[in-house]
C-alpha cells in the first residue's frame, strides 16, 4: 500500500496525477514528433492546442479569467513532464509563465480581462523582452525608453535573444521611464502586440534544435496606447521581479526535463546494449555516474518545488534565493545528465538517430539564460553570504 | 429524469510492468504499480459522451479492489465522471470472474442504474466475461463488443464490428453495454478534473452492506480455480545476418528455413 503524505516536501495526489497525465500527453507525441517540427521548421502547435484544451497551460493563471486557479508548483511540472518525454513547450517559460503572472498580478482590470483568458487557454502567446546588447539582462542598465506623446507612449531601444516573437501575438518589452520628481529612469513594462507599427523583429541564426526561434529587436517610436503600460508606473521594479521569479523555477523546470529525458534514453542504452557478457549497464563505470546524475536531478527539482512552493504562497523575497539556486541546480544537473548520457551512448550519442547530441547545445541555454550561472554565484555570494559586491 | 450511468472498472498492474503471480496463483499486486485497466478508459470515455449528449446525466464510476483501487476511481473521476462507489472487503481476495460479478450486480443495484458500461476485458485477466455475465445477474439486455454506442429514447444503440459483418444492436433500458477499444480514445484528465476529482464523493461499501456471504466470494468461493501458473520462457535471442556480401542469400536462407518463402 502506497503511504500518502501531502507537505511542502511530498507532492500531493493531484500532483501526482498531473505529472502521470502530462507525461502520457508528451509520450504521444513523443521525441520523434519535436525533432521532424525542427527538421520541418514548424512549430508543435499540435501538443501546445492539445495541452492548452487539457487546462494545461493555464495551470498557473486565475480561474476568473479561465485558468486553473493553481501556481507556479503546477505549472514547473507541466513543462517539466513534457520535457521528461522529449517535448518541452519552451514558450510556457515566458507567456503564462512571466507575461501571464505580471498582467494577473499587476495588470488593469481591463489588461487582465484582455489578456489572461487567451494566455489560460493557449489561444494567445505573449513573449517577453528585457534582455538588450548593451545590457545584459541588468534592469538598471536597460536602455530602451518610453516617453509621453500625449496619452500615448512613444518606445525606442533594442533587444536581443527573445525567444518566439514571430509566433506570439504580443510582446511584454521592459522599458524604462522618467520619473516626473526625481528625473531618473525606472523600468516599466509595455504590451507591444506584434503588428505595432515601429516593431520590428529578426532572426537570430543559433545552433539550437528548438522549434522557437530568438529574435532582435527594434523599437522605432513605436506608439503605444496609454494602456499598453501594464500595471503601475512607479513599481516597475517589483512587477519586474515578480515575473522573473517564474522566469527562473520555469528554466528549472526546462533543464530538469531535459535532463530526465537524456537520462532515460541512457538507461535504456545501458540496460540494452551488450558488449561481452554483460549489459554496459553493468560496470560501475556506466552505472555510477547515471546513478550521480539521478540524485543530481532529484535535488535541484526539489529546489525547484520549495522555490514554487515560496513562491506560490506569496513569499518572494524567500522565493527570489530559492528561484535562482534552482535554476543554477537545475541548469547543472541538466548539462551534466546530457553529458553523461552522450558519453553513455559512445558513438550513438552523436548520431542523429539517438537525438542526444543537439541536446549538448540545447542543455548550456539553462546555464546562461535567463541570467547566467556566474550572475547567479554574484547573487548568491552577495545576497546570501553577505560578501562584497564586485560591480 | 436523469440518466443514471454505472461504469464498472478494474484497476489492474500496469501491462508495461514486470507481472507475476502470488503465491497462492493471484494476480501479484505488489510488485507492480496498479493503474486503471486501459480497457476501461474506452469504457469511461463513451459513458462522458452519452452523458454528454443527454439532458441530464449521472455517471458513478464503481470498482471491486483493493485500497490502492481508489487510484482507478480518482482517474475516472478526473476524467469527469460525477462520483464512484468502491467495495472493498479482505474476504474478496482471490474472487474469480463468476463472484466479482454478484458484487458487482449488488452494488450497481445499490446505486441504481439505467445503463452499465464496461470494458470489453481487464488487461490482466483478459477474460471479457463480465459484462455478460452482469446482464445475467441483473435481469436486463447485453449489448457487447460495440465500437460505437448511443443512448436515445430509452434505447441503447451500437454497432459491433465482426470479422466478417457488423451488426447494428439495440436494446431497451436498463441495459448492459460493453465497449471495445475501437469505440473512440479516451480522454486525458484536463487539470480542472484532476482538481476537481478529490472533492468528489467516494462511497466505501463492504460485503455485509451488500448482503454478500463471506463464502459466496474469495479464493474458496471461486467456481474457477488456477492450478498451476508457468512464467513464459524468456524470448530467446534472434539470429542476426552480418552483411559481408553474402547477406541476402542468408536472409533468404533463414526465410526458407523458417517456411516463409
Amino acid at each position: 500500500m502506497s503511504v500518502t503524505l501531502d507537505n511542502a516536501l511530498l507532492e500531493s495526489e493531484e500532483h501526482r496525477t498531473l505529472r502521470s497525465c502530462v507525461a502520457a500527453l508528451g509520450r504521444r507525441y513523443g521525441r520523434e514528433y519535436f525533432t521532424a517540427a525542427v527538421r520541418a521548421g514548424r512549430q508543435t502547435d499540435e501538443l501546445w492546442r492539445e495541452a492548452a484544451k487539457l487546462g494545461y497551460l493555464g495551470v498557473n493563471l486565475p480561474e476568473q479569467y479561465g485558468g486553473g486557479g493553481g501556481g507556479m508548483t503546477e505549472l514547473s511540472i507541466v513543462l517539466e513532464e513534457l520535457g521528461a518525454t522529449g517535448c518541452p513547450l519552451l514558450l510556457l517559460v515566458v507567456s503564462p509563465a512571466i507575461c501571464g503572472t505580471v498582467i494577473a498580478r499587476f495588470g488593469t482590470e481591463a489588461q487582465r480581462a484582455h489578456w489572461l483568458p487567451g494566455l489560460a487557454d493557449g489561444s494567445v502567446r505573449m513573449a517577453f523582452g528585457i534582455t538588450e546588447p548593451d545590457a545584459g539582462s541588468n534592469s538598471h542598465r536597460i536602455t530602451t525608453t518610453a516617453r509621453r506623446d500625449g496619452d500615448d507612449w512613444l518606445l525606442s531601444g533594442r533587444k536581443v535573444f527573445i525567444s518566439g516573437v514571430d509566433i506570439a501575438d504580443a510582446t511584454l518589452i521592459v522599458g524604462r521611464t522618467e520619473d516626473a520628481r526625481t528625473g531618473k529612469l525606472k523600468p516599466c513594462l509595455f504590451i507591444v502586440p506584434r503588428e505595432t507599427a515601429g516593431f520590428e523583429f529578426r532572426p537570430i541564426p543559433m545552433e539550437l534544435a528548438a522549434p522557437e526561434k530568438q529574435f532582435q529587436l527594434f523599437l522605432d517610436d513605436v506608439r503605444l496606447p496609454a494602456d499598453a503600460l501594464v500595471g503601475d508606473e512607479d513599481a516597475g521594479l517589483l512587477q519586474l521581479f515578480a515575473g522573473l521569479n517564474p522566469e527562473r523555477i520555469m528554466t528549472a523546470a526546462f533543464s530538469l526535463g531535459m535532463g530526465r529525458y537524456a537520462l532515460d534514453t541512457a538507461v535504456e542504452y545501458a540496460r540494452t546494449r551488450q558488449v561481452w557478457q554483460a549489459p554496459i549497464g553493468a560496470h560501475q563505470a556506466i552505472a555510477h555516474p547515471l546513478a550521480q546524475v539521478r540524485i543530481e536531478l532529484e535535488l535541484a527539482q526539489l529546489m525547484m518545488r520549495k522555490a514554487a512552493f515560496l513562491y506560490d504562497n506569496g513569499d518572494d523575497m524567500g522565493a527570489g534565493e530559492a528561484a535562482n539556486m534552482a535554476k543554477y541546480a537545475a541548469a547543472e544537473a541538466g548539462a551534466h545528465a546530457v553529458d553523461q548520457a552522450v558519453h553513455t551512448l559512445g558513438g550513438n550519442g552523436l548520431t542523429t538517430e539517438y537525438g542526444l547530441a543537439s541536446l549538448l547545445t540545447a542543455s548550456r541555454v539553462g546555464r546562461i539564460a535567463p541570467v547566467s550561472r556566474e550572475m547567479i554565484l554574484n547573487f548568491v555570494s552577495h545576497h546570501t553570504l553577505g560578501l562584497p559586491k564586485s560591480y | 429524469m436523469s440518466l443514471r450511468i454505472v461504469v464498472a472498472v478494474k484497476y489492474v498492474p500496469d501491462a508495461t510492468g514486470d507481472r507475476h503471480f502470488a503465491e497462492d496463483l493471484t494476480t501479484d499486486r505488489d510488485a507492480v504499480d496498479g493503474l486503471l485497466s486501459e480497457l476501461d478508459e474506452y469504457a469511461v470515455e463513451q459513458a462522458l459522451q452519452i452523458a454528454e449528449e443527454a439532458d441530464d446525466a449521472e455517471i458513478t464510476v464503481l470498482t471491486v479492489g483493493p485500497e490502492d483501487a481508489k487510484d482507478a476511481l480518482r482517474k475516472a473521476l478526473s476524467m469527469g465522471a460525477d462520483q464512484a462507489v468502491h467495495v472493498e472487503d479482505d474476504a474478496l481476495h482471490g474472487t474469480d470472474a463468476l463472484g466479482t460479478s454478484l458484487v458487482l450486480a449488488k452494488a450497481i443495484e445499490h446505486t441504481g442504474y439505467d445503463l452499465v458500461v464496461c470494458g470489453m476485458a481487464s488487461t490482466d485477466g483478459t477474460m471479457g466475461v463480465l459484462p455478460a455475465m452482469l446482464a445475467e445477474r441483473l435481469g436486463v439486455p447485453q449489448v457487447t463488443l460495440l465500437s460505437e454506442v448511443k443512448v436515445e429514447d430509452g434505447k441503447v444503440t451500437g454497432r459491433r464490428d465482426g470479422d466478417a459483418a457488423s451488426e447494428q444492436l439495440e436494446a431497451q433500458l436498463p441495459a448492459v453495454v460493453s465497449v471495445t477499444d475501437q469505440s473512440g480514445e479516451a480522454r486525458y484528465p484536463s487539470f480542472k478534473g484532476i482538481m476537481a476529482a478529490k472533492k468528489k464523493k467516494v462511497e466505501s461499501l463492504d460485503l455485509s452492506d451488500l448482503g454478500i456471504e463471506e463464502d459466496e466470494v474469495g479464493l474458496a468461493g471461486a467456481w474457477t480455480k488456477v492450478d498451476s501458473a508457468a512464467e513464459r520462457p524468456a524470448r530467446t535471442a534472434g539470429t542476426i545476418v552480418t552483411d559481408e556480401g553474402e547477406g541476402g542469400k542468408q536472409l533468404a536462407a533463414f526465410l526458407a528455413e523458417q517456411k516463409f518463402i
